[in-house]
């Protein structure tokens, strides 16, 4: 049983990390009804931000927030110069513009940072907490903590800030949003760059686990998009209940169905994936698309 | 038939000129010119498919247009429908525009988006009071999620958010679409004590003739893009020949 509970924890750990990223995949396509294929690759991009600035010799704690910073910046001016000019654009093509940005950000990263693996080192400290049979790891308490503390921000924002607001009516109506006033391609950009942001987040929990290479997100945005499926694309709180559910599903199943190991782990959100589609295609806690 | 003793376009408080406009290829609106004046109610008649509905877009920014819409001297031809919204122009559209999945507050909140600067908070709050003593209802219901409202309730919703914009000018696109009689004619003596308390300018597309004539100073009458029969409210319910050929009803 503590072996059990051990391995959901380590589940929890790494399902945070996934919630993460799933969260800027929610964000973006709530505002603009876009999958965003690149989420992954900008996560990574402003992962290599952060390790350059600590290159540089500054600390975590200062690097980080810079990082945050030019991630939101960076997201806003993606979408003013790359997405605009397809908003509204057949699904197809914005999807396919996507695809496009995550080869020319993972090139990117590989032209400027080389394709050699570097280290990251983790905000937290090494060691773990004890609670009777249990072992936690500090990096695991963090990784939660991070993600619940970014929840809360959105929520905040979202549900008690004027500009969530607006965010939340360009979200349900971007028409009747214009007529009351608002500047639609500002909020879009907006979203965006939170989206950006929040990526970054899950970028920089998850090098320290895997090392920093350019094609470090791949995995991660496949176990994002199992998340995000799962929980409802239209649901930031899906998001994250979806992300711990498919980071607790991937590790027992990696330690307990004996043929999965940890080579097969990867087909589990492939199988939630499907799973989701055909029993509860909104997700969980997503809306159904009621057509009056 | 129609009146050539309007008032010079400097002097009405809406004009417009020989505005044309459509969507794509599709030309809708043919050389329309009216003017209203401050404070006027101004109803637009005509059968279904005659522009009514585009001329309202015309005005807000939500379709291309050529020729002049002057609010107050400024031109607003052109410009985008937030930036319309942003100079004092609420409009309601047609299927009322509600934010479905925000509670009913959060609506008419959304409403006032475009106020800022000191005093903003306080002065949203007297609206929202302002908004919830036209329409009680709005008030029992604020909590709820908007897309659960009755169509009538929607309707007063999507009223009640345009004030909040404090609008100089409102524009009404088919009221009474879907609602029952008993709950147009409420809405309609709604828009009548508005238009009389805080002398908002209205222009009001409307299928049901007698309930547009009933409240409008002035009116006009669109067929196939083009404007047929302009004049006061009165004299167009009186005769009873227009209403017949034009409005398709006996008075």
């Amino acid at each position: 049983m503590a072996e059990f509970l051990q391995q959901v924890v380590e589940g929890l750990g790494a399902g945070a990390i996934y919630a993460g990223l799933a969260l800027a995949l929610v964000l973006i396509y709530r505002f603009t009804g876009v999958v965003n294929f690149a989420q992954g690759e900008l996560a990574m991009f402003s992962t290599y931000i952060a390790w350059q600035f600590m290159a540089g010799g500054m600390a975590f704690w200062l690097a980080l927030p810079l990082t945050l910073a030019v991630s939101f910046v960076g997201g806003m001016l993606i979408e003013r110069v790359i997405i605009r000019p397809v908003e509204g654009a057949p699904e197809l093509t914005v999807v396919i513009v996507t695809v496009g940005l995550f080869i020319f950000v993972n090139a990117a990263a590989g032209w400027i940072w080389s394709f050699l693996i570097k280290d990251f080192p983790s905000p937290f400290p090494a060691g773990s907490a004890q609670a009777g049979a249990l072992t936690v790891s500090y990096s695991t308490l963090g990784n939660l903590a991070v993600v619940a503390v970014v929840m809360g921000a959105l929520y905040l924002l979202f549900q008690h800030t004027k500009i969530g607001l607006g965010m939340r009516g360009v979200a349900a109506d971007p028409r009747s949003a214009r007529l009351v006033g608002i500047r639609v391609g500002w909020m879009l950009a907006l979203g965006w760059g939170l989206a950006a942001l929040v990526g970054a987040v899950s970028g920089v929990l998850v090098a320290p686990l895997l090392f920093l290479e350019p094609n470090m997100m791949g995995g991660v945005l496949l176990y994002a998009f199992a998340a995000a499926t799962l929980g409802g694309f239209d649901s930031p709180v899906g998001a994250v209940v979806g992300g711990l559910i498919v980071g607790v599903a991937e590790t027992l199943a990696g330690a307990y169905v004996g043929f999965i190991g940890s080579d097969l782990k990867v087909g589990v959100p492939l199988a939630i994936i499907l799973a989701a589609l055909l029993l509860r295609p909104q997700g969980l806690f997503g809306r159904a698309a009621v057509r009056q | 038939m129609s009146e050539r003793s309007e008032p010079a376009a400097g002097d009405a408080f809406l004009a417009v000129e020989d505005l044309h406009a459509g969507y794509g290829d599709a030309r809708v609106l043919h050389g329309v010119s009216l003017r209203v004046g401050q404070g006027e109610i101004c109803a637009i008649l005509g059968p279904n498919g005659a522009g009514k509905t585009t001329l309202l877009r015309a005005l807000s920014g939500m379709c291309r247009v050529r020729g002049s819409v002057r609010l107050d001297g400024t031109d607003l031809a052109g410009r985008s429908p937030d930036a319309v919204a942003r100079r004092g122009v609420a409009h309601v559209p047609e299927g009322r525009g509600t934010f479905m999945p925000l509670t009913v507050e959060e609506n008419l909140r959304l409403g006032a988006f475009a106020r800022r600067g000191r005093g903003a908070r306080q002065s949203v709050a007297d609206d929202l009071d302002r908004v919830y003593g036209y329409f009680p209802v709005l008030r029992t219901r604020m909590r709820q999620v908007a897309g659960s409202l009755s169509g009538g309730e929607q309707q007063m919703l999507a009223i009640g958010r345009a004030l909040m914009l404090r609008p100089r000018l409102l524009l009404l696109d088919e009221p009474s679409l879907g609602l029952a009689p008993l709950v147009t004619r409420e809405l309609f003596g709604i828009v009548r004590t508005i238009n009389a308390e805080e002398g908002t300018t209205v222009v009001v597309v409307e299928q049901n003739a007698h309930l547009a004539l009933g409240v409008a100073q002035q009116a006009h009458v669109l067929e196939t893009g083009r404007i047929v029969l302009s004049g006061s409210a009165e004299r167009i319910q009186a005769d009873e020949q227009v209403a017949q050929s034009y409005l398709g009803y006996r008075v």
